[in-house]
């Protein structure tokens, strides 16, 4: 590779948008090319602090709550273009078949009883196979809940500081374990704060970390003996939701940021964490 | 023992249909069909709602700073923002994906583009005058840039005099972190033109950097 292409490519390079090979041949050439390293790092330096001090205009909580009315005014004076196609078609088609049974027989508490009974011996025998997807979901359905929660109630973090000595220890303090605390400032994930939350029916701590404009928002709590060791990772509603267990903690990571940038904090926080 | 007990939740469920397929003996009397109807139009209505909001909602901050960095005007900008979420409430339907922040945006900048384009605002593509900016920067070292790259101000000044094209990518790659992929499919282009767009962008807002700090010097 000569320096015109490298040159060409470096934003490709710096922004890890490259396929392994043409990487692989842009770091010889950075290796072997004083100018055109030189030239990468003031490169990559200057928009990263560009990058980093780009105003970002956040919205007014006024134009928030227009939206939410006028999206209200919208669902009630046209409800039925904006259902789901069919549904309101739906409650008519579905008329005769269960008329059809419910003429015959006449409605009473003892059918009402059977229903449920029914219901019940069909749910205890299918629920357990379904227990574990379905634990999940709800599971990240409440995470992302509290994120999201955290980040518009304004109130992300109930010890506000980038010292792990400090979140450390007032988290101790509250819980009845002692979650891992790491600050990744170096690495461009600054540790923001802790806070306590209320998640799978256990305090659980949740530490949260800044990625450029972006929240990650780490739920540590400690990892039960039944779990399989695994790393699972899930997009929902626009969110992306991390999970890995180490010998004494479950952590869930839920952020708008990408998967892969994602997976990066969570190998940054591992790397940093004291092994024992 | 369950750490919550899923037969709970369960259950509820037989028990509403139960409690629908009772109204349903009802439906001889036309008033109370219509009733039933309306309140079912109305529960529907108050759901889509919520579970839109739900997915949108925290991505208002993205979707405003986005519009604000096209438009660059406040006003114009919230007015984009609202217009933008009825438009994607009324699609809401159709959006089966995961990326809703993606989607969203899309959808931002198509209507700011739209209004962009109506008020003939547009410096959309990369023909601006190259003569009046590029002057006086020749002594400006990348050392002398460096120390100026936390003037917020500065940076915000400079990108203002960007065509929009290149605002959009600047904003969507440092600020939300796109990957080429999802910007490609918000911005429109081909995923093969991200990197020399963004490369293109990232060159003329140092050039502008540049020609700023030259003359307050």
């Amino acid at each position: 590779m000569n320096c015109e292409e490298a040159i060409k490519l470096m934003d490709g390079y710096l922004d890890g948008e490259l396929d392994p090979i043409t990487s692989q041949a842009i770091e010889q050439h950075l290796r072997d090319c004083a100018r055109c390293d030189q030239a990468y790092k003031t490169h990559g330096s200057l928009i990263h602090a560009i990058g980093n001090a780009t105003p970002y205009f956040k919205a007014s909580a006024e134009l928030g709550e227009r939206i939410q009315s006028s999206l209200r005014e919208d669902a009630t004076e046209y409800p039925v273009r904006n259902g789901v196609p069919g549904a309101q078609i739906q409650f008519h088609k579905r008329q005769p078949e269960p008329r059809s049974i419910l003429s015959e027989i006449p409605w009473n508490w003892l059918g009402l009883a059977a229903a449920i009974t029914l219901a019940a011996i069909i749910v205890l025998n299918v629920a357990p196979r379904l227990q574990r997807p379905e634990a999940d979901r709800f599971l990240a359905t409440q995470l992302i809940a509290s994120h999201v929660r955290s980040l518009m109630a304004n109130h992300l973090t109930d010890v506000a500081s980038s010292d792990q000595h400090t979140v450390k220890p007032w988290l101790d303090a509250k819980l009845d374990f002692a979650p891992p605390v790491v600050d990744l400032s170096p690495k461009g994930l600054p540790l923001i704060g802790g806070r306590l939350d209320y998640l799978d029916n256990r305090p659980v701590a949740a530490l949260i970390y800044q990625r450029r404009q972006h929240f990650i928002n780490l739920f540590v709590w400690p990892a039960g003996s039944d779990t399989a060791r695994s790393t699972k990772a899930m997009a929902r509603q626009g969110y992306q939701l991390l999970h890995w267990e180490d010998s004494d903690f479950n952590y869930w990571a839920v952020s708008d940021i990408n998967d892969k940038e994602l997976q990066e904090f969570k190998q940054l926080f591992e790397d940093q964490i004291p092994h024992h | 023992m369950p750490r919550y007990d899923p037969n709970k939740i369960a259950m509820a469920l037989p028990l509403k249909t139960a409690d629908a397929s009772q109204t349903e003996d009802f439906e001889s009397d036309p008033k109370i069909v219509k009733f039933v109807v309306v309140k079912k139009r109305e529960e529907q209505a108050k759901e889509e709602v919520t579970s839109f909001e739900e997915a949108m909602l925290p991505h208002l901050d993205a979707a405003h700073n986005l519009a604000k960095w096209l438009l660059r005007n406040e006003q114009d900008a919230q007015d984009v923002v609202q217009e933008a979420y009825l438009r994607a409430f009324r699609s809401f339907s159709g959006f089966h994906g995961t990326n809703g922040r993606a989607w969203l945006l899309t959808i931002v900048r198509n209507t700011s583009y739209t209004l962009l384009k109506k008020s003939h605002a547009i410096d959309l593509t990369t023909n601006f005058d190259e003569e009046i900016h590029a002057t006086g920067h020749d002594s400006v070292s990348p050392a002398t840039i460096l120390e100026h790259s936390e003037d917020a101000q500065l940076i915000k000044e400079a990108m203002d005099e960007l065509p929009a094209e290149f605002r959009e990518i600047l904003i969507l790659r440092h600020q939300e972190g796109f990957s080429y992929k999802e910007i490609a499919d918000i911005a429109q282009i081909p995923s093969g033109t991200v990197m020399s767009r963004l490369a293109r962008a990232r060159a003329k807002l140092k050039e502008r950097l540049e020609t700023r700090i030259g003359m307050e010097k």
